[in-house]
């Protein structure tokens, strides 16, 4: 540490090296560690009221983990519910990340390989520009879309396609093309950068020696853009797993996003340690979901970028 | 391209699809706004209004919000930069194993979910609070700060992600050689390297600005009982839907719009090609320059506020709500005819029907009308429920 800050000192004089010290010091241990510590600290604590907080009955406890697994019913019952709406969230999410990167990756192709100069960066503006547009509004576009008397519902009894307004909302269709819809930006732009840099040589390569268009794709451009892909895919699934916005808009009335549960457990049950040992389930169980699959692809979390 | 003649078009195809359903539902949300319909949809069309962009002007919860949001943006800026700047040139000045841990330390805050972040930060600075039995006026409580708080945390990593970009470019020889003539390294440092990141500083104030204003999942928990644009907005959006939620989102997207043409009209401006285009055509050279650009959208927009402020549509939404009145009074007069015990004298019935094209309000089913009117069955003509 007293080598670090010698070594800063020498390169960029004292004053300089203070203000890197302390900005970066603030960000790591005000901002992210003490906050998260706080956090799990809490999670392990009964829910007292305040003047009771500090006194003799405030002491550890598995309580807000026992109830996530077992429910508030007898000691062997299991908390079906809030297990079950975790796994749909999960499902959902991966279900989601993957469709985006269906989706996604004929486009970054596309734009990486085909198009150049003025149209290229008109096309990055083009997508940047819903981008900007607050995910609530997007939230609010879908529900206008799919609604009963939405476009998707009049165009569809319009064709004879179906009799029946369809309920889109609570069938979770429109909730999932929402999230879709809302990070297609964040699997775009790490893909894109991969396959850009990619040497055009290597595709003409592999197809003067045969490869149908197929095989260059699996051979040649996605183990090259592994890190890109990889990056996307973590992207999206930890923002979509961790959507509270879209949820709540778009979400039917019967089906819960997981950050809804924490979300009621903070404002309207007023449990903050429930409240806190929920959001460290969501956590640990989607970090460790990523870590899973980026061994599986032996990528390192140090090649994520945005 | 890939494929051979016959399949050429599929990628064309296939951008021209993605793009439908990049651009579709915001289009549609656009003239949803334009719709005199009190629910927010195309069809049935009523009537062009803007009336709903004077509801918005009237919404003083929103504009409140509006104005924490832009503070809290301010504020957000004013910490998220020094802090991503810092540690971007942290990053390339330590060894490749702290650099490593370092930077996964950086990136984690972008990977966290907001929602994490937002009750992480509540509870850190309730707990500080009360550990300095500290008032509940003080800032620990506050809203305000503690949004700033929250937003920071992964603000500075989406700036310092900027902030990296640049300085993987920077030469150090040139620092070196200005520490050579003399320069002691503070004068080094802003002299040579703070200017040289001036652009992403730039751009960085710009993505952190519109990260905050957007923020929906940290904002929730850590803005307490004030409130922002977009928790405003969101609980407007959740208790009922509104074709002034709309025109919000006509207005981000004009602003947007303004601000990506000018952008690219910039880049334009600035590239070599068009530089030689313009060299001996002054005019052409004022006109494409991103300051006439800008004043030319700036009157379009001008001109769109006074259209929608004159605009009147009370004619016509009258006329379509005299339409759904005469329908009403249709349904109600055959349900009275085909129960002719039940005789209830309808004395203004006579007088509606030359007001109301009767096909015309047929085709149209009242939301309202409805469940105001009539129960349950109307008769076979009755237009279905929404």
């Amino acid at each position: 540490m007293r080598d670090l800050f010698y070594d800063l000192v020498r390169r960029n004089g004292m004053a300089v090296s203070i203000y890197l010290m302390l900005a970066v010091s603030i960000w790591v241990f005000l901002l992210i560690i003490l906050p998260q510590l706080t956090m799990l600290d809490y999670s392990f604590r009964f829910n007292l009221p305040p003047a009771k907080i500090g006194g003799p009955e405030d002491v550890y406890t598995l309580e807000q983990y026992r109830y996530f697994f077992q429910g508030s019913g007898a000691s062997d019952g299991i908390n079906t519910l809030d297990i079950g709406i975790l796994f749909k969230t999960l499902f959902a999410a991966v279900f989601v990340t993957v469709f985006d990167l269906i989706i996604c990756y004929p486009v970054a192709f596309v734009l990486a390989k085909s198009s150049a100069g003025a149209k290229a960066r008109l096309l990055v503006l083009a997508l940047i520009v819903p981008y900007w547009i607050n995910e609530i509004l997007r939230a609010f576009a879908f529900r206008i879309l799919f609604g009963a008397t939405g476009v998707i519902n009049e165009t569809g009894m319009g064709l004879g396609l179906w009799d029946t307004p369809i309920d889109f909302i609570r069938e979770d269709v429109a909730l999932y093309a929402g999230l879709a819809y809302a990070y297609i930006l964040l699997m775009i732009f790490p893909l894109y950068n991969a396959i850009e840099s990619l040497d055009r040589n290597q595709i003409e390569a592999a197809r003067d020696m045969g490869a149908n268009w197929w095989q260059v794709h699996a051979k040649v451009v996605i183990p090259y853009a592994k890190p890109g892909i990889a990056s996307g895919m973590t992207m999206v699934f930890m923002l979509t797993s961790g959507a509270l916005a879209a949820p709540q808009i778009l979400g039917g009335p019967s089906n819960l996003w997981f950050t809804q549960l924490v979300y009621q457990w903070f404002n309207s049950g007023g449990n903050w340690p429930r409240g806190s040992a929920y959001a460290m389930v969501l956590l640990i169980v989607c970090i460790a979901l990523v870590l899973l699959v980026m061994r599986l692809f032996k990528v390192s979390i140090g090649e994520i970028k945005q | 391209m890939k494929m051979k003649s016959p399949t050429a078009m599929i990628p064309g195809l296939y951008l021209t699809l993605f793009f439908a359903y990049l651009f579709g539902p915001l289009i549609i949300m656009v003239i949803t706004a334009f719709n005199s319909s009190s629910f927010p949809r195309v069809s049935p069309w009523e009537c062009f209004t803007t009336d709903w962009f004077g509801k918005l002007a009237a919404d003083d919860k929103l504009l409140a919000g509006l104005g924490n949001s832009l503070l809290i943006g301010v504020g957000v800026v004013c910490v998220a930069i020094p802090i991503g700047l810092a540690a971007a040139i942290t990053l390339s000045q330590v060894g490749p194993k702290l650099r490593a841990a370092l930077y996964t330390i950086f990136i984690a805050p972008i990977l966290v979910p907001g929602v994490v972040i937002g009750l992480s930060t509540l509870i850190f600075w309730d707990r500080i609070g009360t550990l300095f039995n500290a008032p509940y006026e003080s800032f620990f409580y506050d809203g305000t700060f503690l949004t700033i708080f929250g937003q920071v945390t992964f603000i500075a990593a989406y700036s310092m992600l900027v902030f990296l970009s640049r300085i993987q470019r920077f030469d150090t020889t040139l620092t070196e050689a200005a520490l050579d003539m003399g320069a002691t390294p503070t004068q080094a440092f802003i002299k040579v390297l703070l200017p040289f990141m001036a652009p992403a500083i730039g751009s960085a104030t710009v993505l952190a600005f519109l990260a905050s204003l957007e923020n929906y999942n940290t904002t929730v928990f850590t803005i307490v009982s004030s409130s922002t644009f977009t928790t405003v907005l969101s609980s407007k959006v959740r208790y009922g839907l509104d074709p002034s939620i709309s025109a919000v989102a006509v207005i981000i997207i004009a602003i947007t719009l303004i601000g990506a043409i000018i952008y690219e009209c910039r880049n334009r401006y600035n590239t070599k090609g068009w530089a030689h285009v313009v060299a001996d055509r002054p005019v052409l050279k004022v006109a494409t320059h991103p300051g006439t650009v800008a004043v030319i959208l700036g009157l379009l927009a001008l001109a769109a506020v006074v259209f929608i402020q004159n605009h009147d549509s009370s004619a016509c939404t009258a006329q379509i709500l005299e339409d759904k009145r005469a329908l009403q009074q249709k349904l109600m007069e055959e349900q009275s005819l085909n129960t002719p015990q039940q005789t209830v004298p309808a004395p203004t019935m006579p007088n509606l029907g030359p007001l109301g094209g009767d096909e015309g309000g047929a085709s149209a089913p009242s939301p309202f009308g409805n469940s105001i009117f009539s129960p349950e069955n109307l008769g076979t003509s009755a237009p279905d429920g929404q």
